[in-house]
């Protein structure tokens, strides 16, 4: 009987919340879904009463669409390059921040900070940070440091350059060396409390059955910190296949498209020129390719829940 | 040949805690030295000290005639089993035991070789494969004491390593230690604050109170001869009972007279107290000295004492007895077809050839 009841009221607190997600999540994503195959790519199509089916065409427009091949390829390079460096950043301050040294916990705190601030803002700062002025006469910015350094070679267009090599984007250097700025200090952390949660005698028993620091690191310590790398790698990844706010206040599209992104394209395409259908299918695309990470990481959660 | 030597070792914390005081001690080759002392008294710290993962304030340690004090202890050829048995947990028991044997670069087949020759002796062959998180702790404790004998070091340095351990794995632990030890010949320094341990597999024991060593000797010695009331205390079960009393010169010869009971001084013993006649002591016997007049096979009114008894503890091979004598209660470790009652008197009878007699400043043992 009692337990009965429990049931009940059990379900009874987790209704609200099961209906609200119902509907504004997972049912706005079967609209969205709905949406994009569409063919509300104006005003004129909904008010003359033509919205109907058209299957996939976004969705192959969209792969035959330089800009979107472009905000691909831009996706990729600034994901590898943003985890790349926030890990290895991140890895190298938790180590050195873990070494207790005086004053590490200072530098814990001013590493961890940048996290504080919104995308918006660190776009914005880091705008005029990588802003190249007017080359060669007035430079700004970085160049024109470099410039009061004696180091013109330097000089460059940054986020304004249409320089590449292959299909990534010079320009994306700034946008990524911001992103890492912002994000590798909360990196640092998630390490540091794997770094810490190891017991010392585990790296003790290493010395003494003969490593040296540098293999404690790489052979006990690293290994074990896996389950941190993979975490960071899901967190960090989903706010990278996702990013806008701080591409958008920093550069936006670019000349050429070099900086732009799904996200961008997406919002261009929704809210400036009232194609719905094709925003829609963009921001599917880019649900997919969060699921891609997510998914494995839930599941290997979820087992590890089971487990205990 | 491996012998560590320890010559006036201090450890001196930042914060001014004085953890050692003037260790001096030797282990010789093939000796099982354990340091015995309660929790605090300085005694893991000291092994730390040989094992290279402390340094050293003041002193010096040697370990095979060479000073150690500013090598790694990577290059110090000991190895450690550790309290919580520091196995490696993203290895399996075979990685972890092949770890320092990989590092120091072994040939694979030597490797091999050694692993499984290790694993057989510890009886852990059928774990090779499984990882740590997957292991009893006495299956650990045996991966963790493979991981020390693979590498055949000049030196074994054990942290309690059997008190996470439940008491009858303890106990057989404790017999297959010891057999280790026969068979790898090894030179090892143990250190337990586990009395039983220390008198069941040392060769000489180092005990240790405050950061100060009390005795060194073998168990034996430290068991008959404390050198002072705390080594008396510490060791045995129940621990040795201590009774302030007077030496007082009488009816032919000298007497023991506390505040309730008189007992006649062995003569062998006198010239040591001659120094003690009317003067305060500590006197001590321990509680397996002592005897149920109806069992003991000398009594004498010289050596019988009378007291009620407050506390019958019977543990089948043998009755504990608290025994209320004067201003004292006595432990006595009696026979177990003892007749005692709790509230009714009994006769006692100590074993004075086995008497102590502690000085009550310096505590030191006078007899």
């Amino acid at each position: 009987m009692r337990a009965k009841k429990e049931i009940i009221i059990g379900i009874l607190i987790a209704l609200p919340s099961i209906i609200a997600i119902a509907i504004f999540v997972y049912g706005f994503i079967f609209w969205t879904v709905r949406v994009s195959m569409s063919n509300w790519n104006s005003f004129s199509a909904l008010i003359r009463g033509q919205y109907h089916f058209v299957g996939l065409r976004n969705y192959i427009r969209l792969f035959q669409d330089d800009r979107f091949i472009t905000d691909l390829w831009n996706t990729l390079f600034f994901t590898l390059f943003f985890l790349l460096g926030s890990i290895a950043l991140g890895l190298i301050l938790a180590v050195l921040v873990d070494t207790g040294l005086k004053g590490s916990q200072l530098f814990q705190n001013i590493y961890l900070f940048p996290m504080a601030v919104a995308f918006v803002v660190t776009g914005t700062v880091w705008g005029w940070i990588f802003a190249p002025g007017i080359i060669p006469n007035d430079p700004q910015g970085v160049n024109l440091l470099f410039k009061q350094l004696g180091l013109e070679k330097l000089i460059w267009g940054w986020y304004t350059s249409t320089d590449h090599i292959g299909t990534f984007n010079l320009a994306l250097i700034p946008v990524i060396i911001a992103a890492v700025w912002q994000m590798s200090g909360y990196t640092m952390a998630m390490y540091l409390a794997g770094l810490r949660s190891i017991p010392q005698d585990i790296e003790e028993a290493a010395r003494v059955d003969g490593a040296s620091s540098w293999q404690v690191f790489w052979r006990i310590k690293f290994p074990l910190l896996k389950p941190i790398t993979f975490s960071a790698l899901i967190i960090l990844g989903h706010i990278s296949l996702k990013i806008f706010d701080l591409v958008f206040a920093m550069t936006g599209s670019g000349p050429n498209f070099v900086t732009d992104m799904p996200s961008i394209y997406m919002f261009e395409l929704t809210f400036r020129s009232n194609r719905y259908a094709r925003g829609s299918a963009i921001a599917i695309i880019m649900l997919l390719m969060v699921a891609v990470v997510i998914i494995p990481y839930l599941v290997s959660s979820m087992k590890e829940e089971v487990r205990r | 040949m491996a012998e560590v030597r320890l010559e006036h070792v201090w450890k001196i914390y930042d914060n001014g805690v004085e953890a050692v005081k003037d260790a001096t001690f030797t282990v010789e080759d093939k000796e099982f030295v354990v340091l015995l002392g309660p929790s605090g008294c300085g005694k893991t710290t000291t092994l730390r000290m040989i094992a290279g993962l402390e340094e050293i304030t003041k002193g010096t340690i040697y370990i095979d005639g060479k000073v150690v004090n500013d090598v790694e202890p990577k290059d110090r050829d000991i190895a450690m089993v550790f309290q919580n048995y520091a196995l490696y947990p993203h290895m399996t028991v075979y990685e972890n035991m092949a770890f320092g044997l990989r590092l120091r670069k072994f040939p694979k087949a030597e490797i091999d070789k050694r692993v499984k020759e290790a694993a057989r002796i510890l009886g852990i062959e059928n774990l090779l494969d499984r990882k740590p998180r997957q292991l009893s702790g006495g299956q650990r404790q045996r991966v963790a004491v493979g991981r020390a004998i693979v590498r055949n070091p000049k030196v074994f340095l054990f942290d309690e390593p059997l008190s996470n351990l439940d008491a009858k794995l303890r106990v057989q632990m404790r017999a297959e230690l010891k057999k280790l030890h026969h068979r790898l010949e090894a030179t090892i320094v143990y250190v337990t604050h586990d009395q039983v341990e220390a008198m069941t597999m040392a060769n000489k024991i180092v005990v240790i109170k405050d950061g100060v060593i009390q005795q060194i000797g073998d168990p034996h010695t430290i068991y008959n001869k404390p050198a002072n009331k705390f080594v008396a205390g510490f060791i045995g079960s129940p621990p040795m009972n201590f009774i302030n009393a007077k030496i007082i010169r009488g009816e032919g010869g000298l007497w023991v007279q506390t505040s309730g009971f008189k007992v006649k001084v062995p003569k062998e013993y006198e010239d040591a107290l001659a120094d003690y006649i009317d003067k305060d002591v500590t006197f001590g016997i321990r509680p397996e000295n002592i005897y149920d007049k109806m069992f003991a096979y000398a009594p004498t009114p010289e050596n019988t004492i009378t007291g009620m008894v407050d506390v019958v503890e019977p543990l089948g091979s043998e009755t504990i007895l608290h025994v209320k004598v004067g201003d004292d209660l006595i432990t006595a470790k009696v026979d177990p077809k003892t007749k005692a009652q709790e509230g009714q008197n009994i006769d006692l009878v100590l074993d004075m050839e086995r008497m102590h007699v502690f000085d009550p400043e310096t505590e030191k043992a006078v007899i």
